[in-house]
């Protein structure tokens, strides 16, 4: 059974995590298409993926760069890495 | 016994002609290059020649022809879809497949066992209620059926499962079938041949040439060809032939796995499908049980196979047939499914001229191989997308219109 | 017992324990430690099975767990293999695939037909007419399958476990044990495991008569099984190997599935046969199947021998054979007996005839073998068939030569290649982690395979010493590793590249499994089918049970023959799992189902409940027995409607939503405004994903500036969760999420009475003004703490009570007890699914499928467009001009019963599909059947009739109505309403 190596809690089954998909960032500011575009198209050939993963038993979620061809998991990525500003609610309270 | 056997014991085999032709050198040039030695480029192939003359024809494949998802099915045909495209189309190819053994001149065993899809709960019995109102509209031979009923099919069958999720009724579609999945292709590529169709296998297409949005040759490992029009048919490697193109699509591949027991006596006549319980079953005409799942849960470009598979298979198959568990595994694989997120196929036309797209297959591209080969090849040569595929364009992922056929697991749970 | 010899020094059969079986009604006695074909074959049986396809005769071929054609079956089993199972005592076996028992088979009489049922002639024949194969079909379904399957058959639970070792040795004869010991003394934790019921390998069978075999056998047998971190398990089969070393050990109690972090395979060679007219008659077999008869059950495989050799070890089998009394004919060299060295001498010395550069030609015999041919080989390799001369024996022994056991290599992502010195395939490149030693790296000495056995346990460990998370107490010892694979490797082939002979009429197997004749892979070349990987699923060569152990290797040689071409150019077929096939009893295991359930599960089983399965769940679908239902749902309707009802909806999922961000987080992820939400008040909340499809809705509450509390749908609890929890992560947001849906119980309890009965019970004040529709309060009811919301989704009055789970029956019983007075009554799912359809509340999933957005749902209010952002907010920008489905309302007249109108029925005008029923029940309220509908736009509008084809196919004609059906300004939910309707 396939391993994945946590950061902090080394390699556990695959089986214990749910398959979140490549992470993609989406445009906040896009033409019809070019929005069309991230909510369905993918990257479908093998390569390098950065994928969630969530990890059921301690309820959270991972990043890894994966080789889509190899099964292999390089390196965990730091969330941080990925993460954007969500555009400014200036009508909140 | 029929008289061909007869031939066979006095004169011998020595005059049994050739299916595939051996290997030949590649042309400079053809109309049209097909990518792709399964079921379906062989069956355009067939169909480019049979039905539309195209002369120069030629079928590119990387290993052997039906060595990709046309021999790694579990060789299931039907057409109780859920959606009016979907009934339609594969209604369509279940009629070829069932003149097909005669067309092609080989049997394929296409064999009308009947297909129960069971549901083991109430939103599933809605979901089956659905389909069969929708085929029935369609003129597909396709209900809802009560425990009853399955029982006196299948009297194998623990309709209780061990007790949890039992059955509550089933979608039986009278027309479901098996048949011999390597010979589909084989017969069309026999067929296609036999008319004039150029067969390349363990040719590997490393390129595209595209000048101008327009679809101008393709390289592959044994020298480029010239070409106006490339008709894209490799399930599993279509990422890989559309990235070549610079084409974005909606596929992504997850690994779909199978196994098979050892042969026994005949026992189970039906195809049996359970979608809560992640199992389907038959029994193929050597005795085999052949048996899946649904596709694994993350995306991989491989054929490897897992014991957490046939693990999970083997418990939940026992449910319904306790009686099997005597019965032995023999062999597993996996094969790679182009899947869409609406469940529905990519076909046609494409934004780049001479490029077209037969993909997203994900686990039903063998029940349309005789369609889609029909269909695409008629699509290649008038250049627009035949009425049958229109719902399924490669553009509906930019108009948000796509194919309702995920409404099926989308209700299911 | 005719043909038992004297005790042989490593017997596996116990000759103090007799026992006995039938034989399809003949008795047969054997010993404890028997296989059925060993005591078969001990008591003069012949004949142990019928092929697949022609039901010839066959016997014992190769005693090593692919001898396919001799399985047997009796009421409790089948596909039992003679030459691996244990006997059985006491049991009648037959079998399997005889019509009439294996003496009378009646359908043998197709082996006089094979010349008309050459290789795929099923694909050419039966298909015209296309009305007459199903009778072809039928006829042909007789002939199929070996075993019987008997619907007495109940499911075997049978155990699995997990291992863990830090080397896992497959294989445990000399170079297994070798490696085993080697990695033990060097302070590795290891396990080593063989298929046989005795370790020992071929030092037990193949060099039992070798002096020079007795010091290391002493030294490796007593030094493994005395090793405490040796652990040993026998009659276990490694079945294959998968991602990162997990490898299953199926044995005798179950399955152990085991994870190594070294693997060391040590499988060994598979004999394989030589090709030749009636190479399959009951009595020809592999001289490695005539020494494990010998060797292990002490049976003497025939009288008079011929040999047919083409390596040392012919000439061992030959000295073996002679040892055991048996009297050797003549010993046929494929090649030169000068060049095999000392045995081939030492042979030559007894006087026995070895004919040089001969093969044989054919065999005869009428259900077993009474003579074969031989005749010299020319200069082209091929047979001098003119010279043919015919030898009386009873035995066939062949030893042309090996393939290795590499299926765990090549699933492990191993290459391989094809060796000409060695005229066999063997490892060229080793994926980390993975070692092979033995003859199946193309080692064959004894010392050689022992060495190789060392250096493979060196090499592994050197790689699990470099390994960063290694455990220290694994020391490198000895020599410097070296890790050379091919060191010891065989300078001289064992396997001849050409044990086949052609025939005119045929019958040389190539494929006992399949019954697959030379010609058959010839032909099927010939048609094309020239790859080998087309030849092997045209002529199906390798596709038996035995998957082609005894045929793949032959089936490459022909083609590489008949292509002029390398074997490494021919290629090899993918060796899938299993090794050996698997019961699927034992690959089940145990059967595990996970339940979920409420706290109040027991209250609903003692009021009667009928429950339906939702997902993990059993929910009431409504309390009574199954033909009352109908009744007493509409009871628990009147219920709430008139006085008070209480339902368990514990499976709906709970989430606290805490921290500086906490707002920020749920107005992006909903499509509804959260920040300005006031604390102590819920709002409707509904979630669609990127494309703008509806897939969760629930009720978000505020607690406090910094504290949300929110509901999800039972089946997408977990989803909603994980999906809140990756958004806070993408987005950088300060929030803390917490998941209890399993640790709160939570029951609604709504009708007119609610605030009656909840008043006496509570500690706040629940006056409007106090506790207004939507508001969000904690409080005690009796004793136990309770969050409350005043929600309506049933069109009452009432209460969603959220408690501690073990509290949960607390409170149930409390509001029971307390609320007879004011009529309550315990109401499930489907009161729930009508109550809330009279109010047009949507169920999701239910009302909307995979493609619906909320303004085809009519829930344009629910989506607030000029928030800066939500998830799913730009692809509803794209989507709102162009909605083209509404969810209509619909009635049928008063009265109406048959035709039945179910959901999923569906809207036809004009003859075309517009829409399907999404929900349908009678409506107490209403006092007619109404419902809803997913339509498309151009057939919806108020007043308009909407054709429903219903049960049977008839048109029902319903007629649009406005939703809610009822209480449509939701006055029963507002407390001014209910203070006067109480008062």
């Amino acid at each position: 059974m396939k391993l994945i190596p946590l950061p902090d809690l080394g390699p556990h089954p695959v089986t214990e995590f749910d398959y979140g998909g490549e992470q993609s960032r989406p445009p906040l500011v896009a033409d019809d298409a070019t929005w069309a575009a991230h909510v369905f198209n993918r990257t479908g050939a093998p390569g390098v993926l950065r994928e969630w993963w969530y990890h059921r038993p301690t309820g959270g979620w991972y990043l890894f760069e994966r080789d889509t061809a190899q099964d292999r998991f390089l390196r965990s990525i730091p969330v941080q890495d990925i993460c954007y500003e969500l555009p400014t609610d200036t009508s909140a309270v | 016994m029929p008289l061909r056997l007869l031939k066979f014991a006095l004169r011998g085999t020595d005059a049994e002609p050739r299916f595939f032709p051996p290997e030949q050198p590649l042309a400079d040039q053809y109309d049209i290059v097909i990518i792709g030695g399964g079921g379906h480029g062989l069956a355009c192939a067939y169909y480019l020649a049979r039905e539309h003359g195209v002369k120069r024809v030629a079928v590119l494949e990387q290993g052997y022809l039906g060595g990709g998802n046309t021999g790694r099915n579990t060789t299931i045909v039907r057409s109780n879809y859920l959606t009016p495209e979907g009934v339609q189309f594969y209604d369509q190819s279940l009629k070829l497949f069932q003149d097909l053994s005669e067309d092609l001149d080989l049997n394929l065993f296409y064999s009308t066992r009947g297909h129960f899809t069971l549901a083991h709960s109430d939103s599933a019995l809605r979901t089956m209620r659905w389909r069969a109102e929708v085929n029935k509209h369609f003129g597909i031979d396709s209900e809802l059926v009560d425990r009853q009923r399955i029982a006196k099919a299948v009297p194998e069958m623990d309709l209780d499962c061990g007790g949890d999720q039992p059955v509550l009724g089933a979608l039986w579609h009278a027309p479901g079938a098996v048949a011999r999945h390597d010979a589909v292709a084989w017969g069309y590529g026999r067929g296609a041949w036999q008319r004039g169709v150029e067969i390349h296998q363990k040719t590997r297409v490393t390129g595209i040439r595209v000048e101008g949005e327009r679809v101008r040759g393709v390289q592959t490992n044994r020298g480029e060809i010239a070409c106006d029009k490339l008709i894209s048919m490799v399930a599993g490697f279509t990422p890989r032939i559309t990235e070549m193109v610079g084409l974005q699509t909606p596929i992504e591949i997850f690994p779909l796995q199978a196994c098979v027991t050892e042969p026994v006596k005949p026992f189970l006549n039906s195809i049996i499908v359970s979608g809560s319980l992640h199992v389907y079953v038959s029994q193929s005409s050597r005795g085999e049980l052949v048996m899946g799942a649904s596709v694994d849960p993350s995306v991989l470009h491989s054929t490897r196979s897992s014991f957490g598979f046939v693990e999970e298979l083997a418990d939940k198959l026992l449910d319904l047939f306790p009686l099997t568990g005597r019965l032995r595994v023999m062999r597993q694989w996996a094969g790679m499914s182009d899947m869409t997120p609406d469940f529905a196929p990519i076909m046609g036309t494409t934004p780049i001229t001479g490029f077209y797209l037969d993909a997203g297959w994900g686990t039903w591209g063998f029940k349309a191989t005789p369609i889609s080969g029909k269909t695409m090849a008629w699509t290649a040569v008038n250049d627009q997308n035949h009425e049958l595929i229109k719902p399924f364009r490669l553009s509906r992922f930019t108009d948000f219109d796509l194919v309702g056929e995920r409404g099926a697991a989308s209700v299911g749970h | 017992m005719s043909s038992r010899l004297t005790p042989q020094p490593f017997e596996w059969i116990e000759r103090a324990r007799p026992l006995r079986f039938t034989l399809e009604g003949e008795a047969i006695d054997a010993l404890q430690g028997d296989c059925i074909s060993s005591a078969l074959w001990a008591n003069g049986v012949r004949i142990l099975g019928r092929s697949f396809k022609y039901h010839r005769p066959r016997g014992i071929f190769s005693l090593a767990n692919h001898d396919i054609n001799a399985l047997f079956e009796y009421v409790d089993d089948t596909h039992l293999r003679g030459d691996v199972t244990p006997v059985p005592a006491g049991i009648n076996l037959t079998a399997c695939n005889t019509l009439g028992g294996l003496k009378q088979d009646r359908y043998r009489w197709l082996d006089q037909l094979s010349p008309a049922l050459p290789v795929g002639f099923y694909y050419k024949v039966f298909h015209k007419p296309r009305w007459l194969f199903p009778f072809w079909e039928r006829l042909l379904r007789h002939t199929a399958g070996l075993g019987q399957v008997r619907s007495s058959w109940r499911r075997r639970i049978t155990p699995k476990w997990y291992e863990h070792c830090d080397l896992l040795v497959i294989g445990a004869g000399p170079a297994g044990m070798a490696a085993a010991l080697t990695a033990a003394e060097a302070g590795a934790d290891v396990i080593l495991v063989d298929e046989h019921p005795h370790i020992g390998g071929s030092l037990d069978y193949q060099w039992t008569n070798d002096p020079g075999a007795e010091a290391p056998r002493a030294t490796l047998k007593q030094g493994v099984t005395a090793h405490p971190r040796i652990r040993i398990m026998t009659a276990t089969v490694a079945a294959g190997y998968y991602q990162d070393q997990w490898v299953p050990l199926a044995g005798p109690a179950g399955i152990a599935k085991t994870r190594s972090r070294a693997l060391i395979v040590a499988t060994g060679v598979i004999e394989q046969p030589a090709v030749f007219r009636n190479n399959d008659l009951p009595g020809v077999m592999l001289a490695s199947a005539a020494q494990r008869l010998i060797a292990r059950y002490a049976v003497k495989p025939c009288e008079r021998a011929v040999l047919l050799v083409a390596n040392a070890e012919g000439y061992r089998a030959a000295l073996d054979l002679q040892a055991a009394g048996v009297e050797l004919i003549a010993v046929v060299d494929l090649g030169e007996p000068a060049e095999r060295g000392p045995l081939a001498s030492k042979l030559a010395a007894t006087g026995v005839e070895i004919l040089a550069h001969h093969g044989l030609y054919a065999a005869s015999g009428k259900d077993r073998l009474s003579a074969v041919s031989v005749a010299p080989l020319g200069a082209d390799g091929s047979l001098d068939d003119t010279q043919e001369r015919w030898l009386r024996c009873d035995g066939v022994i062949l030893s042309v030569g090996w393939a290795p056991a590499a299926h765990l290599l090549y699933q492990a992502g191993a290459t391989l290649g094809y060796s000409q010195t060695l005229e066999q395939f063997v490892p060229l490149e080793l994926p980390p982690g993975i070692q092979a030693a033995g003859r199946v790296n193309g080692v064959f000495e004894l010392q050689a395979q022992i060495e190789d056995g060392r250096r493979a346990a060196r090499a592994a460990l050197a790689e699990l010493t470099a390994a960063t998370d290694v455990a220290s107490e694994i020391k490198t010892s000895g020599p410097a590793s070296n890790h050379d694979l091919a060191q010891y490797r065989d300078p001289n082939a064992h396997s001849h590249p050409w044990p086949i002979v052609a025939h005119p009429k045929g019958k040389n197997f190539v494929d006992l499994d399949e019954d697959l004749q030379l010609e058959d892979l010839l032909q099927a070349a010939r048609e094309g089918f020239d790859n080998i990987e087309l030849l092997k699923r045209f002529s199906t060569v390798g596709m038996g049970p035995s998957q082609g152990k005894h045929a793949n290797m032959n089936a490459i040689r022909v083609l590489a023959k008949v292509l002029g071409k390398a074997i490494d150019e021919t290629g090899s077929t993918t060796a899938r799992p299993f090794y050996h096939p698997l019961r699927l009893d034992d690959l089940a295991g145990r059967r595990f189902r996970v339940h979920q359930r409420s706290a109040l599960h027991e209250r609903h089983e003692q009021a009667g409940a009928c429950f339906m399965e939702a997902g993990a769940w059993q929910r009431p679908e409504f309390y009574g027995k199954a033909e009352q239902r109908e009744a007493r749902v509409r009871e628990e309707v009147a219920a709430v409607r008139g006085a008070l009802g209480l339902i368990d909806v514990s499976t709906l999922g709970k989430i606290e939503v805490l921290g500086r961000d906490a707002a920020r987080l749920l107005d992006a992820a909903y499509s509804m405004r959260m920040t300005r939400l006031k604390a102590g008040m819920t709002r409707y909340a509904l979630m669609v994903d990127e494309a703008g499809v509806i897939i969760d809705d629930g009720i978000v509450g505020r607690l406090g500036e910094q504290q949300y509390y929110l509901t999800a749908t039972s089946s997408h609890a977990n989803a909603t969760y994980r999906s809140l929890t990756r958004f806070a992560l993408e987005w950088g947001l300060q929030v803390r999420l917490v998941n209890r849906t399993g640790q709160l119980s939570a029951m609604n309890l709504a009708g007119p009475n609610s605030r009656r009965l909840l008043a006496e019970l509570i500690d706040i004040d629940l006056t409007d003004d106090a506790f207004p529709y939507l508001g969000l309060r904690e409080a005690t009811i009796g004793k136990i703490p309770a969050r409350l919301m005043r929600v309506g989704f049933v069109g009452e009055l009432g209460y969603e009570i959220h408690v501690p789970y073990h509290r949960g029956a607390e409170l149930w019983d409390l509001l029971m007890r307390k609320g007879q007075p004011y009529g309550i009554r315990p109401f499930g799912v489907e009161a729930q699914r009508r109550l809330r359809m009279e109010k047009g509340h949507i169920i999701v999933g239910q009302d909307t499928d995979g493609l619906t957005t909320p303004f085809e749902v009519g829930m344009s209010w629910a989506v607030h467009l000029k928030k800066p952002f939500f998830v799913g907010q730009r692809s509803l920008q794209i989507l709102k001009p162009g909605t083209a489905r509404s969810l209509v309302g619909f009635e049928l007249q008063p009265g109406h019963g048959w035709p039945e109108v179910a959901e999923c029925h569906l809207v036809i005008v004009d003859g075309d599909i517009r829409g399907r029923v999404t929900s349908v029940a009678f409506s107490p309220a209403r006092g007619r059947i109404i419902g809803m509908a997913l339509v498309d736009s151009e057939v919806a509008g108020l007043g308009r009739t909407l054709p429903i084809r219903a049960t049977d196919g008839v048109l029902v004609t319903a007629t649009q109505v406005a939703m809610p059906f009822y209480d449509p300004d939701g006055l029963r939910q507002q407390a001014d309403v209910q203070r006067q309707e109480v008062a």
